[in-house]
């Protein structure tokens, strides 16, 4: 499988004039397969910004490797390949929709015609054009920045919170937009503080935390990993033995969080105890309640 | 080459539609249409022998056209230099913190676009801007008192393009700052700043002989060595519009001189944008 983006042993340090540097990233590794939609999730301060803009070449590495779709970011022949919306993005107020998104596709060295302007216009949900930027509510300025981030069908698209500012039916089209660019086969990278969001479009997560990566897979591996299960024994349980094997009692039933390796241990102590297993469902688990774990695991 | 104009084409689009230029362009299109409503010229044999500005007679004296013209023309080619000047630090000061504002340079970084592209494509932009307004004013004023006298005149036109080569060191200036400390009020303090320098240099020889000799002295003399001479430029513009005989050499050497001073700035900032992290 191709890599659209590979990252080795990243390490950002911002070093200001006086006093210590402050390290963002600190030996990150992670690649992202072309075609899939890689979400990005982490606390503030996890280095998720500084890791999307040494992605685009906005900011040069400390050390380590990077290569987005086979190349250097600083090459303009990438990032004509790539497609960015930017956390709260800041458009030109005086200018119109269509005369930025305009200047955007000339900068992209793009021919759009006015119709095929409007055209992806039209697929953010922005009809009216001729307004200028300025008078723009907040979702239309992201709906606006997720037009010019699209413009020319690029194969890598970062996006930094896209949903942030627009309404619930709003984020729902976004949600249908992401998934059509994916089945075209553009490779996306999410960065999104709603989980459910990333949950929704993602189909692989990473999970980073002080500048390294925590938790890195699929979204059904991750969900599983340290996972949660439902457990039911048949025989007479001493609930006090099963609770030292470290399973509880949850809703009628027993409950074990663990890997697999500790379920199997405490499977067959409960075995030993003369319960006989006749259900083992794995509890599948929201991206919450996942970062929670991962974070307070590492802490 | 392309997105280096698009650069400069958004800033003057932007400018266009800013009440700032609006209040420039429309300023001066009041001033050309009351002049050429108010304004009467009886021009007899190549002199002006009965003027009136408001039905009122301001020239009493019977003058030659040219003479009349130069001063007119001496006259808005400092209002030019130095009111344009002054409205430049003020009103392009926001330009290039726009461009740096979070949430836009790096939308602008991720495009396909050298970073001294996006330098140079602003600096395009406002002095092309700079350029326009200067143009507009002298060139409405040389048709306006062409067709009034019968004389066609365009040193106006002349002067105010040396003056424009001032402006252009004070924005590299203004623009400069902006890579090491993004803000509209430091970048418009400096354009000012940079003017008063400027007039400070023109008579940098005269002020360093009325200083006591030692290291005060030898300070302002390298203080005011790079400066450009803003206040000498401003003159020369002056009389060039005039039709005054201007010195050549020292023309030459004062446009070298702001050029060199510009260059130097912009390589500056370029060195400073490719190193920077946003």
């Amino acid at each position: 499988m191709t890599e659209a983006l590979c990252v080795r042993q990243l390490v950002k340090t911002y070093k200001p004039l006086f006093g210590e540097g402050q390290q963002a990233l600190r030996g990150l590794t992670l690649s992202i397969p072309a075609g899939a939609a890689f979400g990005l999730i982490g606390p503030n301060g996890a280095g998720k910004t500084t890791f999307i803009k040494v992605l685009l070449g906005v900011v040069r590495p400390t050390s380590g490797e990077v290569t987005v779709l086979g190349g250097d970011p600083q090459d303009t022949a990438v990032r004509a390949r790539i497609g960015y919306l930017p956390e709260r993005m800041h458009l030109p107020t005086a200018l119109k929709g269509r005369d930025f998104l305009r200047s955007v596709s000339t900068l992209k060295s793009l021919e759009l015609s006015d119709a095929e302007l409007g055209q992806v216009l039209e697929r953010v949900g922005l009809r009216d054009s001729t307004q200028r930027i300025g008078t723009f509510s907040k979702g239309m300025r992201q709906r606006l920045g997720l037009a010019a981030a699209m413009l020319g069908q690029p194969e890598l698209l970062i996006l930094d919170e896209p949903t942030d500012g627009i309404d619930p039916v709003g984020r729902v089209e976004v949600r249908a937009l992401l998934r059509e660019e994916k089945a075209r086969g553009a490779t996306i990278l999410l960065n999104s503080h709603l989980l459910a969001e990333t949950e929704r479009v993602c189909d692989r997560i990473g999970v980073l935390e002080r500048g390294q990566l925590r938790l890195e897979g699929t979204l059904d591996e991750v969900r599983r990993a340290a996972s949660r299960w439902s457990v039911r024994f048949e025989g007479l349980a001493d609930d006090a033995a099963l609770q030292a094997a470290g399973f509880v009692a949850r809703d009628g039933a027993w409950s074990f969080e663990g890997d697999v390796a500790m379920l199997n241990e405490a499977l067959d102590a409960a075995r030993a105890l003369g319960l006989q297993l006749v259900a083992l469902v794995p509890e599948t688990r929201d991206l919450e309640a996942v970062l929670a774990q991962t974070l307070g695991a590492s802490s | 080459m392309r997105q280096l104009l698009r650069i400069a084409f958004d800033l003057l689009l932007e400018a266009a539609r800013r009440k700032w230029f609006l209040a420039l362009f429309g300023g001066i299109t009041l001033v050309l249409v009351v002049l050429g409503f108010s304004l009467q010229l009886d021009v007899v044999d190549g002199a002006i022998a009965g003027s009136k500005l408001f039905g009122s007679i301001f020239l009493k004296d019977i003058v030659s056209t040219h003479r009349v013209l130069g001063a007119l023309y001496m006259g808005t080619a400092y209002v030019s230099f130095y009111g344009g000047a002054c409205f430049l630090a003020v009103a392009c000061s926001d330009f290039a913190p726009e461009l740096l504002a979070p949430g836009r340079i790096e939308h602008l970084l991720s495009l396909p676009v050298a970073r001294w592209q996006l330098l140079f494509g602003t600096f395009l932009g406002v002095v092309t801007l700079a350029a326009l307004g200067t143009l507009y004013g002298a060139a409405g004023l040389t048709v306006l008192l062409g067709v009034k006298t019968g004389v066609w005149d365009g040193q106006l036109l002349v002067g105010s393009a040396v003056g424009w080569v001032g402006f252009c060191a004070l924005y590299a200036v203004m623009l400069t700052s902006n890579f090491f400390a993004r803000s509209a009020a430091l970048s418009g303090a400096l354009g000012i700043t940079t003017l008063i320098l400027g007039i400070i240099a023109s008579f940098r020889e005269s002020i360093s002989v009325a200083m006591n000799p030692g290291l005060g002295r030898t300070l302002f003399s390298w203080v005011m060595l790079p400066i450009p001479r803003l206040g000498t430029l401003a003159i020369l513009s002056a009389d060039l519009a005039a039709s005054e005989p201007v010195d050549g050499d020292m023309l030459a050497r004062l446009l070298a001189g702001c050029f060199i001073f510009s260059a130097a700035l912009l390589s500056v900032a370029a060195w400073r944008f490719e190193n920077k992290d946003f």
